[in-house]
């Protein structure tokens, strides 16, 4: 591994430039500053896509690495690096940014308080989730990870909507509790590397190599393994990120009061760290462990997926309904990471991905309604396609993608899964399954309810169908539902050799109790 | 050390004068300071611009000196070592923000002209605390600050709450003083010197020291407790914190919070982490209780606090916490000491700069700022409430601020030193505090202004300590690597 590129650098300050540009943006020019932000996720797309064909597909290790010597002294550097792992997941924030941008423009007219703060506040989330997906040391993790936080905390709190106080700080604190757990296990891994190798060294591939005494003879030598104890903290951190039931209960909160653009990068991408942050450092570090504790994961997953979907069965307020889904998609990549089944580990992959479009896009079609008739109350709708059609064609493809149509992407994630799954235990499977229809039952049920039916308001006269920035928005995201959907190998096929030797390693490490 | 064998005293060789340099400076800063503040009707301003360039000059020769060869003075009673000169550089850095802070203050708030010679005196007293190694020296230094100190604190002379906080902190101050020179007359009685290093070697040839001496070490410690600030030698901080002008406050919170901690640390290696002798355990497992209960109590008190310097009180004694747990790792590991001393050096800083913003937006004789008074703030003066939020979130100990540096030092040596369960302790209660320091900044962004909110006072000398703490705090938050160097080389 050498350090030839600082592209994956640029790619994580590139938006921290545009924010200064925007804090020195004179007032005269307030009014362009969204303009900035579409230019900044743009630059943001276009490093994405200059990094994705400069992607070596073949190579599995991980690639153009950058290393800046930061805190030798405590084993810390500033270490980015990309694999097959990561590059999905930076495509997505790179597309999902401009999109959300794009879909929530203010209408004319229309000023948002604080538009200068708003937007670096944009920039920085988004240098927190590229930083984090793209860190390969340990403390660098943890600092973006950590620096997430801080913006999302404001959009939520300044922009959001009634309860937005209580939204942000629960938001706040639920992520604190699991991340500073998840810091004293990070102390205790550096404390191990220094005494293994004389000087500490926290990069991934460091630690990797490191092993924790694991003896599962028995559940009393379970709990006194330090692996145990260290898998516990950093799962902790991460399932409440995902989130798994039951600390799930922030998360319908959080994304009723967000402001659209903030639910979209919420669902979109904050989301997938919890599950990425497992797939990086929680299972393959401590895979004794992990495998050990594989079915309590799996059961909770399933419990989130049915027990999400029958909460958003229940809502009539169509943002919470969205939210809930989201706690129930997650749930099947739970399932697929705990699977330990190679072609599970891809699904969850895949799924992440599809899970970002499509509840992104859903959280769009939110706002887009939100905006237009100022109510989310899903009776309040009714009889909506024949005045807008083109959004309820968007709305349609966007429900077809959640509830994993063939042919959409959401079934290139979730079959993966449910086939590596049914390997394990087919019982999850069947249960998981239900998930799949009571899925279809509750976004069905909400399109129905909004854009089919008799029309039950009168003061539908002024709305107005889908603008050009946000047809431009939906078809993005349109092409990913389908493209991924008929050609999954074009999307995800770099990520496979990867993926291979991800999945080969871990599961020989559990294998000689593994399946 | 016998000190007859420094007596008489000679000449000062030239090596000795340079390194005593700085403190002659601020010494003859404060004296030039009170006679320029005699100036009836500009008094202020001219004491103000003494203590303001003598100090500066001092932190100028502090920190040209620090690699100058090592110096001891009395027989090794006082010793200047590139470490303490850089806790005294640290002890003259905090000084100039606190001399920079009073500026403005001191007219708004009737103080008078002597309060920039008492920083200065206090500063003094401050050096000579952190430079000796001997008890009854010690002793002395402790007072010169502390006296200083007792006048800062009683200054505000139209506020009732002033006087009883100079009251209260000088009775209290007055009780600790005295247990603690006790307890140095019977460490004496049983060891027979007041010298930490001789008293260390005594210990450690002795596993059974007479009863005596325990008794006189648990009273300096309850003493050091008490200067420090911890549970439950804490009941004097809050009313004292609140009481007193705010900018006096800050230089509380941050120089003498950090001259204590390292007088305290000195004795603790010395006197108290000594494993030959097994009934010193006792005041371990105190330190490791006080540190506990500190963290606690201060945490999950300043979360029912409704005024901000209150609540930044309690939150001091949660961080007093922290530090015992580091000084309490310092048992185990060396380095436990260097971050000890880096997450006192960050915590001051953000200290000066919060208290320095409150400062800003209050009024005349206010006791403290009302969390409603700050409601909107933040939206209203945008540069101000960004330089707040980023001190809160450095007490917090969020990334991107030297607070998060500090603590990461701080608690990951604890866990090298395994001290792992007052670890957890310690993070699971700053998830707590995590919760009253995003209430200031929910405040100050996230709710409407009243016609309560505070109206923002033109304090250039308040501004300009915010802004000089806000750049370090961002600077050693993203870039820490030469100050952490710097310690590690230094603590050789």
């Amino acid at each position: 591994m050498e350090t030839t590129s600082c592209l994956l650098t640029w790619i994580i300050f590139s938006p921290l430039l545009f924010a200064l540009l925007a804090f020195f943006t004179p007032s005269a020019f307030e009014g362009k500053l969204r303009t900035l932000t579409l230019v900044q996720t743009l630059v943001g797309a276009v490093l994405a896509t200059v990094l994705y064909f400069n992607f070596d597909g073949n190579q599995a290790g991980p690639q153009m690495a950058h290393l800046v010597a930061w805190l030798p002294e405590w084993g810390i550097n500033y270490l980015v690096s990309i694999d097959g792992i990561s590059l999905p997941l930076i495509m997505l924030t790179a597309f999902v940014s401009p999109v959300a941008i794009l879909g929530t423009w203010p209408a004319a007219g229309v000023e948002l308080k604080k538009e200068k703060f708003f937007v670096i506040m944009l920039m920085f989330l988004q240098t927190g989730m590229y930083g984090t997906f793209l860190a390969s040391d340990i403390f660098l993790f943890y600092f973006f990870w950590e620096v997430v936080l801080i913006p999302m905390f404001f959009l939520i709190g300044v922009w959001g909507g009634k309860e937005r106080i209580y939204a942000t700080v629960k938001f706040f604190l639920y992520t604190m509790v699991g991340s500073l757990l998840m810091l004293v296990a990070i102390f205790y891994m550096l404390k191990v590397s220094a005494e293994t190798a004389g000087v500490a060294n926290g990069s991934f591939y460091n630690l990797q190599s490191l092993h924790f005494a694991f003896d599962g003879s028995s559940f009393q030598t379970v709990l006194s393994s330090p692996q145990t104890w260290l898998f516990l903290a950093f799962a902790l951190a991460f399932v409440i990120k995902v989130p798994m039931v039951p600390f799930h209960t922030w998360l319908p909160d959080a994304h009723v009061q967000a402001p659209t653009v903030g639910s979209v990068f919420l669902a979109a991408v904050l989301l997938k760290l919890g599950t990425y942050g497992l797939m990086r450092i929680a299972i393959p570090f401590f895979p004794e462990a992990a495998f050990y504790f594989r079915e309590f994961f799996i059961l909770m997953g399933v419990i989130g997926i049915i027990y999400g979907a029958f909460c958003a069965l229940g809502q009539s307020d169509l943002k919470k309904l969205v939210a809930y889904s989201s706690v129930s998609h997650m749930g099947y990549i739970m399932v697929g990471l705990f699977a330990f089944q190679k072609i599970a580990f891809a699904g969850s992959l895949y799924q992440m991905i599809n899970h970002g479009i499509s509840a992104g896009g859903l959280f769009l079609i939110v706002g887009f309604l939100y905006e237009r008739l100022h109510t989310r109350n899903l009776n309040e709708f009714g009889g909506l396609a024949k005045i807008v059609p083109v959004m309820a064609i968007a709305f349609m493809i966007m429900t077809l993608s959640s509830v994993a149509l063939p042919g959409s992407n959401g079934f290139v994630g979730e079959f993966p899964i449910l086939l590596g799954a049914f390997q394990v235990n087919p019982f999850y499977v069947l249960f998981a399954g239900t998930g799949v229809i009571l899925g279809a039952v509750y976004a069905l049920k909400a399109y129905q309810l909004v854009m089919l039916g008799p029309q039950t308001r009168s003061d539908l006269d002024h709305l107005h169908d889908l603008n050009a920035k946000e047809i431009i928005a939906m078809i993005i995201l349109t092409i990913f539902v389908f493209g991924i959907g008929f050609f999954p190998k074009t999307f995800f096929g770099k990520s496979d050799v990867t993926l291979d030797q991800y999945s080969n390693s871990i599961i020989n490490k559990v294998g000689p109790h593994g399946p | 050390m016998d000190l007859n064998s420094a007596f008489p005293l000679v000449a000062l060789t030239q090596s000795e004068v340079l390194n005593l340099l700085p403190l002659f400076t601020i010494s003859f800063g404060a004296l030039f300071s009170l006679l320029a503040g005699t100036n009836k009707t500009k008094g202020r301003g001219y004491a103000f611009i003494m203590a303001f360039s003598f100090i500066v000059l001092a932190v100028i020769q502090g920190g040209y000196l620090i690699f100058s060869s090592d110096i001891t003075l009395l027989g090794g009673t006082l010793t200047f070592s590139p470490f303490t000169k850089t806790l005294n550089l640290m002890i003259m850095f905090f000084a100039l923000i606190g001399v920079v802070l009073t500026y403005g203050q001191d007219l708004k708030e009737g103080l008078l002209s002597e309060i920039y010679a008492l920083i200065l005196f206090a500063t003094a007293g401050m050096i000579l605390m952190v430079s000796t190694t001997h008890l009854l020296f010690m002793f002395i230094a402790l007072e010169i600050m502390s006296l200083a100190v007792y006048v800062m604190v009683a200054m505000r002379r139209n506020s009732q709450f002033s006087a009883e906080a100079g009251l209260k902190y000088f009775i209290l101050g007055g009780v600790a003083s005295a247990l603690f020179l006790y307890g140095t007359s019977l460490v004496f009685g049983a060891l027979g010197s007041f010298e930490l290093s001789n008293l260390e070697l005594a210990l450690r040839s002795t596993s059974q020291p007479s009863f005596i001496f325990f008794v006189g070490l648990g009273l300096i410690l309850v003493a050091m407790l008490f200067k420090v600030g911890a549970f439950p030698f804490h009941g004097w901080l809050p009313d004292v914190y609140q009481g007193a002008a705010t900018n006096v406050t800050a230089f509380m919170g941050a120089a003498v919070k950090f001259t204590a901690f390292i007088a305290l640390a000195k004795i603790a290696q010395n006197l108290i982490f000594i494993e030959t002798v097994p009934n010193l355990k006792w005041f371990q497992v105190f330190i490791w209780l006080s540190a506990a209960a500190s963290m606690i109590y201060g945490n999950f008190v300043a979360i029912s606090q409704n005024e901000i310097k209150r609540m930044l009180s309690f939150s001091t004694i949660a961080h007093t916490g922290y530090l015992l747990l580091g000084l309490y790792a310092m048992n185990q590991s060396e380095e436990s000491g260097q971050s000890l001393v880096l997450y006192l050096f960050f915590y001051a800083l953000s200290n000066l700069g919060a208290f320095a913003i409150i400062s800003l937006f209050e009024e005349k004789n206010q006791k403290d700022l009302h969390i409603e008074q700050i409601a909107g703030l933040g939206m209203k003066h945008p540069v101000l409430g960004t330089l707040f939020t980023i001190f809160l979130l450095s007490m917090a100990g969020i990334p991107l601020t030297s607070g998060f540096i500090g603590k990461y030092g701080l608690f990951s040596s604890a866990v090298s030193a395994g001290e792992i369960p007052l670890v957890i302790i310690a993070v699971l209660t700053s998830v707590v505090s995590v919760y009253y320091y995003l209430r200031v900044i929910v405040y100050l962004f996230m709710k409407e202004g009243t016609e309560d909110t505070a109206i923002y006072q033109k304090l250039t000398g308040a501004s300009v300590a915010a802004f000089l703490s806000a750049a370090a705090t961002l600077h050693f938050g993203l870039f820490p690597k030469t100050i952490i160097h710097f310690i590690k080389m230094i603590a050789k």
